[in-house]
């Protein structure tokens, strides 16, 4: 039978385990109102002001949205990863197990947002884009489409991978020693989605201009969905670590040792 | 132009070039104006309802009029041998009833010929609330939409009053196209997808990451793949084949007579032109001015006709440019047709004359309107060819009209 | 394959119901099922947006050509390559499963918020293929076989043999014949003419135009059989593209030193 943590914490050396879950249920929720937000908006702004880019109303109610969009979000990139390093640890080699093991599950976990992030992305906006386009005649590059799928949510997924990662070279063992390839892959990797928007936009502009959705142009994007397989590799490594940090940290009954 | 809008627009000029993408106008008006005025001219254009008409859902509009293919289409899209006559509206706030093209359905995508004119009618039916801009459109291969003018309509009413039932070959009515057999899609979905979530739970009930990785890791195959997931397993798999040959089985039952989706083609013919030729037309010279608001056209008209023939109207790209002095010109418009279609000012002709039969004589043709700027026209200074096309309507003494093409390079002129 | 005295101690923590390490064991499979939810949703719904979307939006492109056969193709790439590290690193024949559940909900969502409730589309128009069927045998024959020439035979098989039976079901209503404007077409055409694409045109419809031989009236089978073919190898190809890219060590970090490691610093390699 083992000894459960009320026993262990009464000698008051070791803090039980707590999942640290608000963060991703924060970020999640964040996420969810900003991306309702924006649903929310284009259902009567694409509509009413969003269908002629000459109109002075389009630049009132989308190119304003494009121009915050593009201000604000690289400045928070460059504000969180700056954050990230230099608030990092910088004595990575005296941590104790429990607390790189403390932290590696917090870092897993936000990757749920990451994650989630990643689906409005990838999914739900991604394949609005191909709604709009396929029902109404191609505008500018700027459409209310595209300046939430493009400008909105592909930046904030890379913001959100890139901050994942500064934090995992800064604050885990395991990923500052040697930088692992499939974390780079996976949530740097979809940094490489904003050349494909300027070649996808090229290509528009200068040949295709039927509405097809499956044409090579766009098979770029489809190259960023596989960076999903790399996840698998990620979570590998990550499992061979566990297996040899958790016997710091378990007892071989299963309870905490430190 | 201040400091604001300049930076303004060196970062936005900065973010294309990263983007590598050339801005163009709207949709309707998002290609370049050698390409409009080249290719689709429409005229005789006619609505069953008025411009700013305020309609109800399930109202039908009946779009009818006439399409010129030019003669001298662009090099750089293909001849339109696959093209579908359809209408530029908001997507499904219309839906199409009936088309036709020289009085031929079409359902299918069909081809017409260069240089002619076919006959138009398109028949829809209001389904979504809102104020809808309604043109004819043609979709060419390659080119894309082709958008005819337009005018607005407001629907009002509750979009889910809309009806649209179907009677099919085998004797059902379908009472709703919109839902038609979608309870039955809804249905199978969610039966597989409640075997698939049955698997899955199936695994993830017992702990599944470190502890599996370390099951493997050992070689505990047994452990991790139970009799038990076994024979469950090859349940489902007797299970699975049996479900879809029994949901054929009923299917073909249900549904007896079924016939592959339609993609053949719509053939037609073109309409026999009686007045081809009778008014040539020959491009001497063609001028824009920037800001662009006027074109003006030095052309040599040659009378082929048997009675002398005026100028009546100058259209290209949609607009009109009517001669004031022209009653046949002006009895041309109907009162009910999109105003910034049609210039305010008159189309001005240095000579005003009849040209005889047999006639050729120059004439200088001035089409100024703000339209031209509002239309992007006047980006024809960015185009990669500075050319245009566009239909000129005579008229002879007895009122018949005679609809001549001209075409050229067109020149652009600064004015400071 | 055996476990080292540290692994085994911890098998051992693992398997002590109750413990610590059982319940953070337990709870990390839950965040990862979390992660690999809307990951997995995202990555397979772009990539069949981009390959098959067109077909997969619209009820009047689902033909006996295209439609069957490059469905299977395209949908098999990503559950291919995730079933290497599921099955032969955790034991768990789910990839498949997983990955159809999740386009599955990807999809839905799409199509009715953006779709119908955004862009007026009606329902009938912009249905999703059914494509769990196919997936799930994939995942079973590899759970019964464990081979990896088995599965890709008859599991990779099976997502193509089993698309066109699967689909046949809900598409038939569709395929009933109508008569409009004295032309004869289907529902799935008709709905496709009434519900204005304004930017899709008929004659983009990738479909079987009256090309094929068609063997007397057997197109689907004969689609179903090349796609069969392909998705064979193509699950070869993904699994062990998957297995690379399970794979993908580490390399050196050249700021490692601003976090308190130098060179002296050694890492076990796994």
């Amino acid at each position: 039978m083992a000894v459960t943590q009320d026993d262990i914490v009464k000698k008051g050396d070791i803090k039980p385990w707590k999942f640290k879950l608000k963060p991703v249920f924060m970020g999640m929720l964040t996420l969810l109102v900003i991306m309702a937000t924006a649903r929310w908006y284009q259902q009567w702004a694409a509509w009413d002001y969003g269908l002629d880019a000459t109109d002075p109303l389009f630049d009132e109610y989308w190119m304003k949205l494009f121009w915050v969009q593009i201000t604000v979000l690289p400045i928070i990139f460059i504000v969180s990863v700056s954050y990230m390093w230099l608030t990092r640890d910088k004595h990575l080699n005296n941590i104790t197990p429990r607390e790189d093991l403390n932290r590696m599950i917090f870092w897993i976990s936000m990757l749920i947002v990451y994650a989630f992030a990643f689906y409005f992305a990838g999914s739900l906006y991604a394949e609005q884009d191909a709604t709009w386009h396929q029902t109404v005649v191609r505008d500018t590059s700027f459409t209310p489409s595209h300046i939430f799928l493009f400008y909105g949510t592909m930046p904030i997924f890379i913001i959100i991978g890139f901050n994942l990662f500064f934090y995992a070279i800064t604050r885990l063992p395991f990923f500052a020693k040697k930088i692992s390839i499939p974390l780079i892959v996976t949530v740097c990797g979809p940094f490489m989605l904003l050349p494909t928007v300027g070649y996808n936009e090229w290509g528009h502009a200068f040949w295709l201009m039927e509405e097809y959705f499956t044409v090579p142009l766009h098979w770029g994007f489809v190259f960023f969905g596989w960076s999903i397989i790399a996840l698998a590799g990620l979570l590998i490594q990550i499992m061979n670590y566990l297996i040899e940090l958790m016997p710091k940290v378990f007892s071989e009954k299963g309870e905490l040792m430190s | 132009m201040n400091k604001t809008t300049v930076f303004k627009k060196s970062v936005l000029i900065f973010l294309l070039f990263i983007v590598s993408t050339v801005v163009y106008a709207h949709g309707e008006r998002n290609q370049e104006p050698f390409l409009r005025m080249k290719t689709l001219h429409w005229y005789d254009a006619t609505w069953s309802i008025k411009n700013e008409a305020v309609i109800q859902v399930n109202d039908e509009v009946i779009l009818e009029g006439k399409v010129h293919f030019f003669s001298r289409w662009p090099q750089v899209i293909n001849k339109p041998d696959v093209i579908f006559l359809a209408n530029a509206t908001p997507g499904p706030v219309f839906i199409r009833e009936e088309s036709y093209l020289n009085e031929v359905p079409m359902i299918q995508s069909t081809g017409v010929e260069l240089g002619n004119v076919y006959e138009y009618k398109v028949k829809l039916k209001a389904r979504i609330p809102g104020r809808h801009h309604v043109h004819p459109m043609i979709n060419v291969e390659s080119a894309g939409g082709l958008v005819g003018p337009g005018i607005w309509v407001t629907v009002e009413g509750n979009a889910d009053d809309f009806v649209y039932s179907v009677e099919t070959r085998t004797g059902q009515t379908i009472d709703n196209l919109g839902t038609y057999a979608t309870g039955n899609v809804y249905k199978w979905h969610a039966i597989w997808g409640a075997i698939a979530l049955f698997w899955i739970i199936w695994w993830i009930r017992r702990p599944l990451l470190i502890e599996r990785y370390l099951m493997v890791k050992d070689g505990q195959w047994s452990k991790l793949i139970t009799l038990t997931d076994i024979k469950l397993g090859a349940s489902l798999v007797v299970f699975i084949i049996g479900l879809l040959i029994y949901a054929n089985m009923i299917t073909k039952e249900a549904h007896k007579y079924t016939i592959p989706l339609q993609g053949g083609k719509a053939e037609i013919d073109k309409k026999p032109n009686p007045n081809e030729g009778l008014v040539q037309v020959k491009n001497k010279k063609a001028e824009y001015y920037l800001p662009g608001r006027t074109v003006t056209i030095d052309a040599e008209i040659t009378n082929n006709h048997d009675l002398p023939v005026h100028l009546g109207e100058f259209t290209s790209a949609n607009l009109r440019f009517i001669n004031h002095q022209s009653a046949a010109g002006l009895q041309g418009v109907d009162e009910g047709y999109p105003s910034e279609l049609v210039a305010d000012e008159s189309l001005i002709i240095d000579d005003q004359k009849p040209i005889m039969p047999g006639e050729t004589r120059r004439i200088n043709i001035d089409a100024t309107d703000a339209a031209w700027e509002v239309e992007r026209l006047s980006s024809l200074l960015n185009d990669p060819d500075s050319s245009y096309g566009a239909l000129l309507f005579f008229y002879d003494t007895n009122g018949k009209r005679i609809v001549s093409e001209v075409y050229g390079q067109i020149l652009p002129t600064f004015l400071d | 394959m055996s476990l080292n005295t540290n692994e085994a101690k911890l098998l051992s923590a693992l398997t002590t119901r109750g413990s610590d390490a059982a319940k953070i064991a337990r709870g990390l499979d839950f965040i990862v099922i979390a992660i690999l939810f809307f990951a997995i949703i995202a990555a397979l719904h772009i990539h069949m947006m981009l390959t098959v979307g067109d077909w997969d939006f619209w009820v009047d492109w689902k033909d006996r050509m295209n439609w069957v056969t490059l469905t299977p193709m395209l949908l098999i790439v990503i559950p291919a390559a995730l079933s290497y590290p599921f099955m032969e690193k955790f034991g768990l024949p789910i990839a498949g499963t997983l990955c159809g559940l999740c386009l599955l909900i990807g999809v839905w969502l799409s199509r009715y918020f953006s779709f119908h409730l955004w862009t007026y589309f009606p329902m009938s128009m912009v249905w999703p293929s059914i494509v769990i069927p196919g997936l799930l045998l994939m995942d079973l024959v590899y759970l019964l076989s464990r081979n990896l020439f088995a599965t890709a035979i008859f599991g990779g098989g099976s997502v193509a043999f089993a698309f066109a039976p699967a689909n046949w079901p809900i598409l038939a209503p569709y395929h009933v014949p109508v008569i409009h404007m004295d032309q004869v077409v289907n529902v799935a055409d008709l709905i496709g003419y009434t519900f204005t694409r304004t930017a899709t045109p008929e004659y983009l419809r990738m479909i079987e135009r009256g090309t094929l031989r068609t063997f007397g009236g057997e197109s689907t089978i004969i689609s179903t059989f090349f796609s069969a073919f392909v998705c064979m190898v193509l699950f070869v190809i993904w699994w062990k593209i998957g297995k690379w890219l399970t794979h993908l060590g580490r390399v050196p970090n050249v700021l490692k030193k601003h976090v308190g490691y130098d060179e002296h610093d050694v890492l076990e390699e796994k």
